[in-house]
């Protein structure tokens, strides 16, 4: 069932991730990209096994059942770290582009001509 | 052991190198001369992990691969540092152009510029393709681009002008969408092989059944990471972000960024492809135009289609350029198209185990060192065109074609320079581009593939009329306004000179480097050497190459 519902809750994320990647507005195309960013995170941890106990064995580890893989959750900090400056920086990129040009919307920025 | 340490030493080498020029950015001139002392350190640490690693040291018995496992810990629980034939080769090309682009920046970048972040971000982008090119982890290697990107990032926003926050906006949503694929697909492929080691992959992947791996979803997986790897090495359909960039980018960095970073792809190919994937043990693939049961069957075809349409694209849209710069970006499109399509023969060589004539023995060999002397050969020419693209705006005040004319008379030594890098790009011998474009031809007819043998002469007639267009315009005919009251800039001529004679120099001394290549060839394809050095049981078959 948890695999059901996290699948569906995957699926969503990536959805309106892609959604707002394709909206016009700068500022929602950076929080699309840190969504996909985040929905992958959420798949990496997926991968290690929800269920199962901590990776920690009791007793000499006697009758120890599955445990969950702790592998992915150390990458999935290292992602998220990643994540968080490559999102500080596009927002600030963000409002390095509403200085030079006065706006975020993509079509005007599109249908600029390219200066000096 | 003392050798095993030096295969970290040009990575602890550029990373104490930014860190230094951190700690002392109030002082201008102590950054620069820490700087510059850095990237002459990173050239000697490098030459000596070349020098060990042709000479034969190795890891494990093996010659040739020394590994470097962090903390001592075994493969595959820690992380394993590589550094064979192919890692050297592609750390050499770094080396040579890095030390020269950075003695060009020190130049080049106004004072200002340099007080800021320039020095550390450089060095940082350093840190980010060395460790590309040595790690042996997959999710390392996601770490590693990482570093890479976020230092380009900044680097190709550095002027922070309109046209360079538009260029930046565009290349950093593009690869922060890139490295969530890569993600994906990493933790794909961990959940479904069950390690992250690139040596213990290869080793589970060709013998799925007593590891109980399900093949099917490692092809898909693969293709999704290939995307990732396309994006970096700027092929077509992943092409459209590169002219912004390197238009927006400093002259150095956009030297860096189409000479040694695009290079971190179509390494990550090579390595990946080639030593790992190639190596799952034979499936049905099933799909339309796919003949053979390897995955490098399917990613064969895939590679040709992406080179070829690349060498057209971008050599037809560098014909009509109104600048330099774009000429120059549009163009390496182009020429990465010529690597992708000698990959693309080596794939084919893999699964059909053509032969070619000796030293290489066999196509997949003779592709794999063509599309490294290639790279090679792009690394030194396109670095050398963009400074001199950036010594010419600096002397002249403008690369548009239309302010053009008549530097050849001007400036006879950055025309030189240009001259000389322009020829090897064309491919005229004895500089390295002759040789780069007469081994993808050999590639090409020792596949048999009439249609390569077409493409790569339009891809050639596409180079020689662009860049005769670039001389006519920029640097023949009458000398306009602009060029007439230029201040020559004879430091920075000094640097594309210097490249200029190092692909002449490749060139005349061409043995070396082609044996280099060629054993970078055979390490790229020598899977069980790659796995018995990292220290794991090989369980290929014995015939070594296990193909």
């Amino acid at each position: 069932m948890t695999e059901f519902v996290l699948a569906l809750v995957l699926g969503l994320l990536f959805a309106l991730g892609t959604f707002l990647v394709l909206r016009r507005d700068v500022v929602r195309v950076v929080w699309g990209v840190s969504i996909i960013s985040q929905a992958a995170n959420v798949y990496l941890v997926t991968m290690g096994l929800l269920d199962g106990s901590v990776p920690v064995l009791e007793g000499h580890g006697e009758g120890a059942g599955a445990v969950t893989d702790p592998l992915v959750q150390a990458l999935v900090l290292t992602a998220i770290v990643i994540g968080f400056g490559t999102t500080a920086f596009a927002l600030v990129l963000t409002y390095r582009v509403y200085e030079e040009h006065g706006t975020i919307d993509l079509l005007e920025l599109g249908g600029e001509t390219d200066g000096n | 052991m003392a050798t095993e340490q030096l295969v970290v030493a040009p990575l602890l080498v550029a990373l104490v190198t930014a860190i230094l020029t951190l700690v002392v950015h109030r002082y201008v001139r102590a950054q620069k001369a820490v700087s510059a002392l850095g990237g002459v350190a990173y050239v000697g640490a490098v030459a000596m992990l070349i020098q060990r690693v042709r000479s034969g040291a190795g890891s494990h018995g093996v010659e040739g691969v020394l590994t470097y496992q962090l903390s001592n810990w075994g493969a595959p629980f820690g992380i394993t540092l590589v550094a064979d034939d192919l890692s050297a080769f592609m750390l050499g090309l770094t080396a040579v152009v890095s030390l020269l682009a950075l003695a060009f920046s020190i130049l080049y970048v106004d004072e200002a510029g340099q007080r800021v972040s320039y020095h550390p971000l450089y060095h940082f982008m350093l840190v980010g393709v060395t460790g590309s090119f040595l790690t042996a982890d997959i999710f390392n290697l996601f770490v590693w681009f990482e570093v890479m990107l976020m230092s380009s990032y900044v680097l190709v926003v550095f002027y922070s002008g309109p046209r360079h926050t538009k260029a930046a906006l565009q290349y950093v949503v593009l690869n922060l969408v890139g490295s969530a694929f890569m993600l994906l697909a990493i933790g794909g492929l961990y959940s479904t092989t069950g390690t992250l080691n690139m040596a213990d992959m290869a080793r589970r992947l060709a013998d799925p059944a007593s590891f109980g791996i399900t093949l099917a979803p490692v092809l898909g997986l693969s293709a999704v990471l290939f995307v990732v790897f396309a994006l970096k090495a700027g092929i077509v359909p992943f092409q459209w972000w590169v002219p912004a960039a390197y238009r927006a980018a400093p002259a150095p960095v956009s030297a860096m960024l189409a000479g040694v970073v695009k290079k971190v792809g179509i390494y990550a190919i090579i390595r990946l492809y080639f030593t790992v994937f190639a190596n799952a043990a034979p499936m049905d693939l099933a799909l339309p135009g796919v003949v053979g049961e390897s995955t490098l069957a399917f990613f064969g075809p895939v590679l040709f289609i992406m080179g070829a349409a690349s060498i057209i694209l971008g050599g037809v849209a560098a014909v009509n350029r109104d600048n330099v710069d774009d000429l120059l970006a549009y163009s390496s499109i182009g020429q990465v198209g010529f690597i992708v399509i000698a990959l693309a023969f080596a794939a084919g060589g893999v699964v059909a185990g053509w032969q070619a004539p000796e030293p290489y023995g066999s196509v997949a060999v003779l592709g794999l060192a063509a599309a490294l002397v290639y790279s090679l050969n792009h690394a030194l020419a396109k670095a050398a065109l963009f400074l001199a693209s950036g010594a010419v705006y600096e002397s002249v005040g403008s690369i548009e074609f239309e302010d053009l004319g008549g530097i050849a008379g001007r400036m006879p030594l950055l025309s030189a320079g240009f001259f000389v890098a322009a020829l090897s790009l064309v491919g005229i011998p004895p500089l390295v581009g002759f040789f780069g474009k007469f081994l993808v031809f050999d590639a090409a007819v020792n596949a048999g593939s009439n249609l390569g043998i077409g493409l790569a002469l339009l891809g050639a007639i596409l180079t020689i009329a662009y860049v005769t267009r670039a001389w006519n315009r920029g640097f023949w005919g009458e000398r306009s306004e602009a060029v007439e009251q230029a201040t020559p800039q004879y430091g920075l001529f000094a640097t594309v000179l210097v490249l200029a004679v190092v692909a002449l120099g490749v060139g005349v001394a061409f043995d070396p480097v082609v044996e280099a290549a060629i054993d970078a060839a055979n390490a790229a394809l020598e899977t069980g050497d790659y796995i018995e050095a990292v220290g794991l049981e090989d369980s290929l078959t014995s015939d070594g190459g296990g193909h």
